[in-house]
């Protein structure tokens, strides 16, 4: 081949390939679209009090006790928060009916929201609840992003002498959240 | 967002192969991807500034287009499918450029087979590899991913501003062998590196209560100049651009991180038709001492919430079980922050090539190669490259965080009298099978000015290119007849 050959060739090449350095059409714009919204899940309280504790306290109420719960409260959390769910598992092993509240409060121990759970005396099936927030809940979101402490109360129902026959009775009040972030 | 910033950056353009200006020799700066090139020109002054412009990038599992298409897809869609769960820890994006600031050579007068080079060239490089588990967590959360570990050690990243300030002795040692070496000093201005991380973040059914979620994490981030910078730009009272530029300048030249290196080169003629050349550059390390910045995450801790368990938890009613479990966590698993110095070292590169040349030299029948002194006429190795064509295949290959990459290419050069010499480039690594390069060198007396430019088919749809690069420059160069 000669050069004239190759230098053709290349023009060709060139010619081909290089057409101004075009590019199709894009649309930035679609970045305002773009949602990344994972949900994050972790456990939140976890209470246990055995019968015998029960038994001593003689007053109705076992528990009333107001613990800081800073995590909904967390500027990262506060802002971005989107909708999610609460779950409270609760298990009775005890030979008493019990009344457990979980109640949420503010900065100023404003009551933002209660959530109170009746359970019957052993033996007892494990008492599940989901409570959605935001969303298609019938609850508001702002209640998770004004929430910084939770008081719970437990009230015992029963007498103060029975002990349940199941072995090492207790009361166990489980809970998770899992939550909707916003982060872009 | 990271990473989509980083498409946004350099989506268009492997990192740091120059497989268009290796082994061509007419161009000077052939001389830094290997010292130990044919040097046929008696002296050389780059223009400043505009003697060397090298701009790479590339993305090797994903495209602009393949994000931001005009397709009336969902982008939420794209994002999840094409990048999310679409690229994996081998991919990567990677950004470098190169100006050379001062560059000029000139041939020994008492020695004439030695030519030196020297110069000062300004380079950033940063490479991030796509850190999968974390994006997936990010994507997704951790809800309903029982059991799953997210691998920290997905995230590896690495990135460099820095001056090097060079000179390089090329010697013609007989007519098969000439030899190079270059040495560097190296001034650096910004750096960044966090690639030797290990852990995993798990979500699990709990022991007491519904979910545990673990951490085990060994990560480190490392940085040098950064700091300088932030307490520039948060400085509201000062005129900030003028500082700014003025804290650059003074660490890029000798006033930030200090390192040395060495570029090792040679050029072997087979038969005076059948040459191989081979070369390794930045055998070099550097000490970050200046205004470093260090971050760790180190040590394990499993959370189920706050645990109160009577009656243990009535002692002390003024208890904040919440703070004593975020105490908890930062005593297991300490974020902490120093400014320790540290020693890193320059991605090593690796070259080599054979090339076998034909056609009529341009300036006259070329001996077989001889144990002469070419300076009596016998100057086969330097009239070696004076044949017309030449074809060949180069190897290229770099070491970077999670291993080294390599690059093959085949070529083809042409060369049109002394004024004109074209090569072409096939390349295949892991951005793109189908890189056709194209590069020239003009010259008109003694300037000299080229032009060399990569993966030709990507200009076709700049947006859907995983991987450009251009290069051009301007010399004036003596070949001792202009």
């Amino acid at each position: 081949m000669n050069f004239k050959g190759i230098l053709l060739r290349m023009g060709i090449l060139v010619w081909a390939v290089l057409p101004a350095g075009c590019a199709e059409e894009q649309d930035f714009d679609q970045y305002q679209d773009l949602n990344v919204t994972p949900t994050v899940e972790a456990s939140m309280l976890y209470v246990e009090a055995p019968e015998r504790i029960i038994n001593q306290i003689t007053d109705i109420s076992f528990v009333q006790q107001t613990f800081n719960f800073d995590a909904f409260a967390e500027n990262f959390v506060a802002e971005r928060v989107l909708d999610g769910v609460v779950t409270y598992e609760l298990e009775n092993t005890t030979s008493k009916p019990l009344d457990i509240r979980f109640e949420y409060l503010d900065d100023a121990d404003n009551v933002l929201d209660t959530e109170t759970f009746a359970v019957p005396a052993a033996p007892t099936a494990v008492l599940r609840r989901e409570v959605a927030y935001g969303g298609m809940g019938n609850r508001s979101i702002d209640i998770i992003r004004n929430t910084s402490a939770i008081r719970l109360s437990a009230a015992n129902l029963g007498d103060n002498t029975s002990v349940s026959s199941i072995p090492d009775p207790k009361v166990i009040l489980r809970s998770s959240a899992k939550f909707r972030i916003r982060l872009k | 967002m990271a990473a989509l910033f980083c498409i946004a950056c350099t989506g268009l353009m492997p990192g740091q192969n120059r497989q268009l200006l290796y082994d061509f020799t007419e161009i000077p700066q052939a001389l830094l991807v290997n010292p130990g090139a044919v040097a046929g020109y008696q002296w050389y002054a780059g223009v400043p500034l505009l003697s060397g412009i090298s701009v790479q990038a590339g993305s090797s599992g994903i495209s602009v287009d393949d994000l931001f298409a005009n397709d009336g897809l969902d982008i939420n869609d794209k994002v999840r499918d094409r990048a999310v769960y679409g690229m994996d820890t081998r991919d990567e994006f990677s950004t470098t450029y190169q100006v050379e600031l001062l560059s000029g050579g000139f041939r020994s007068r008492s020695r004439p087979s030695d030519f030196y080079s020297f110069g000062i060239y300004h380079e950033w490089d940063m490479i991030l590899y796509w850190p999968r588990d974390l994006a997936i967590l990010a994507w997704e959360g951790n809800a309903d991913q029982l059991g799953r570990r997210f691998n920290l050690g997905h995230l590896k990243t690495r990135g460099e501003l820095l001056n090097v300030f060079h000179f390089g002795v090329n010697r013609q040692v007989d007519n098969r062998w000439t030899l190079g070496a270059r040495a560097k000093i190296y001034s650096g201005i910004l750096h960044y590196r966090s690639s030797r991380n290990t852990g995993y973040f798990l979500t699990e059914e709990g022991e007491n209560n519904l979910v545990a979620n673990s951490i085990d994490a060994d990560m480190r981030l490392q940085t040098s100049g950064f700091e300088g910078l932030r307490q520039i730009l948060d400085d509201d009272t000062a005129d900030q651009f003028p500082a700014l530029r003025s804290h650059l300048v003074r660490r890029g030249f000798f006033g930030g991180d200090l390192g040395v290196g060495l570029d090792l080169g040679f050029t072997y003629s087979l038969t005076n038709r059948l040459v191989v050349t081979g070369s390794l550059l930045d055998l070099g390390l550097m000490v970050y001492h200046t205004d470093t910045r260090n971050f760790s995450l180190r040590g394990a801790a499993t959370v189920e919430g706050v645990e109160v368990i009577l009656p243990e938890a009535l002692a002390d009613p003024d208890r904040d079980f919440w703070q004593d479990l975020v105490d908890e966590v930062e005593a297991l698993v300490p974020f902490e922050e120093d400014s320790r110095a540290f020693v890193g070292f320059r991605p090593t590169k690796l070259y080599g090539s054979i090339r076998y040349n034909w056609g009529q030299p341009q300036s006259g029948p070329v001996p077989e190669p001889c144990d002469c002194d070419y300076r009596t006429g016998g100057a086969a190795g330097r009239q070696i490259s004076g044949y017309r064509n030449a074809v060949g295949a180069q190897l290229f290959a770099i070491n970077r965080p999670r291993g080294p990459q390599a690059a093959l290419t085949a070529f083809y050069l042409r060369r049109v009298g002394n004024w004109l010499a074209l090569k072409a480039t096939y390349t295949a690594d892991k951005f793109t099978l189908s890189n056709l390069g194209l590069g020239m060198q003009f010259q008109a007396g003694p300037v000299q000015a080229y032009l060399l430019a990569d993966n030709l088919l990507g200009y076709r749809n700049l947006a859907g290119s995983r991987y450009a690069s251009f290069q051009f420059g301007l010399n004036i160069l003596s070949w001792k007849r202009n």
